[in-house]
């Protein structure tokens, strides 16, 4: 997870190096860190100090990473050039890794040559039968290809064995939104929330995949999901206060037949709450849509 | 930083006389065959500004104190991390090829 204070950092050094200032070297190993996926900025500048032979050696035995760097960041950018002659570099340098075996398997897959680079990868698998990024890119393959049936049961049998991956339980619980099995991802949120608690971004897409599905009690969780995401934040997720103002409507209206201890869980001081902080927040950072929130609650109130 | 740390040695040195002082004092009663109460008064003033000295030192030596809290400003999660192990090539962004002809 990036916190602020990396992503300011990230975003001066990106500044810095945009414009043509030093600092390339930090800018690549801080991406590479935190995982963030910023491809062109990456070629580019990767590109400017591997064509430097002189910077090339100065980085030493971080040269190798950097080939692997620029390699991947090429193919996102379908420079597949690019990545086949860094590919050929790393292989005459480290011929029989399996790293580099990884990457050509990655370009057959860039190139769209889908029937060899299973084959690649069936090979590699047969020699390490329990690596987990040639498991994930099978997964990937099959998401590329457009066969999200497949790649949920590659990824079920995966998260069989490799219980504690949170990416791969997050893939997981995203490929089931696209699909509209909301019961499902709502399983694999719960799975992530009961892992790493203390991320509000995982209690809020709970919440939200809960209002989705509907129905009085998942109103209700979803409504104590947005409030553990407020409580987390401190206040500050827009998005979870709007969702509570929406699932207190929601629920104001599906309990309107209903007995009085039903209507008690409308709980319209926590709605109030919710609608006066938006307002004051809107007013701090967005005045000119004010009018906009304004009427949107009241008519939430109203309905 | 640097005067942190000198204010510190300072207070070190003005809490070691004050211990210094109060062995001789006790040495003295031992002589004079009186209790031993408490120590004499510039030692209790020469003990709470040692003290002072030493506090003040050691909240200003260290540099910024880094916030705790996971909703502070600076520690909240803005966004998770983008899963590079399942990233797909098969996006629009194929369709653009980058601006600046690469040659490696």
């Amino acid at each position: 997870m990036v916190t602020k204070t990396e992503e300011t950092q990230l975003n001066q050094l990106e500044n810095r190096v945009e414009n043509g200032g030093g600092g390339v070297w930090e800018y690549l190993s801080l991406v590479r860190k935190l995982k963030v996926r910023r491809s062109e900025i990456v070629l580019k500048h990767g590109l400017s100090i591997l064509n430097d032979s002189g910077k090339r050696s100065a980085l030493g035995p971080d040269e190798w990473t950097l080939y692997e760097q620029v390699a991947i960041a090429a193919m996102d950018c379908q420079s597949l050039n690019v990545a086949q002659n860094c590919i050929k570099v790393l292989k005459k340098k480290f011929p029989d890794s399996k790293r580099v075996g990884k990457l050509e398997a990655l370009l057959l897959e860039a190139k769209g040559m889908w029937e060899e680079a299973e084959k690649a990868y069936t090979s590699l698998l047969e020699d390490n039968p329990l690596d987990q990024v040639i498991h994930k890119r099978k997964v990937a393959m099959a998401k590329a290809q457009g066969k999200p049936s497949l790649a949920i049961e590659h990824l079920n049998k995966y998260l069989e064995v490799f219980m504690a991956d949170h990416d791969a339980w997050r893939e997981l619980a995203e490929i089931y939104v696209s699909l509209q099995m909301y019961k499902q991802a709502a399983f694999c949120y719960e799975e992530l929330i009961l892992t790493q608690p203390t991320l509000p971004l995982y209690h809020l897409a709970y919440a939200d995949v809960l209002y989705t599905i509907g129905g009085l009690e998942n109103l209700i969780a979803a409504r104590k999901y947005y409030a553990a995401t407020i409580d987390l934040t401190g206040g500050k997720s827009t998005r979870a206060l709007l969702g509570i103002c929406l699932c207190g409507s929601a629920i104001a209206q599906v309990s309107k037949g209903r007995n009085k201890e039903d209507k008690d869980m409308a709980a319209p001081e926590l709605q109030s709450l919710a609608a006066t902080a938006l307002e004051r927040e809107y007013k701090q950072k967005a005045p000119a849509k004010l009018n906009l929130l304004s009427s949107a609650l009241r008519s939430l109130k109203i309905s | 930083m640097n005067l942190g740390f000198v204010v510190g040695v300072i207070g070190v040195l003005i809490l070691s006389h004050a211990a210094y002082s109060t062995i001789q004092y006790r040495g003295l009663l031992k002589i004079m065959e009186e209790e031993f109460s408490r120590p004499p008064m510039n030692v209790l003033l020469e003990l709470i500004v040692g003290l002072a000295l030493c506090m003040w030192a050691a909240l200003t030596f260290p540099g910024k104190f880094l916030s705790i809290h996971p909703d502070s400003d600076e520690n909240r999660t803005v966004s998770l991390p983008d899963s590079s192990e399942f990233m797909i090539f098969n996006h629009r962004g194929r369709l653009f090829p980058p601006q600046i002809d690469m040659k490696f």
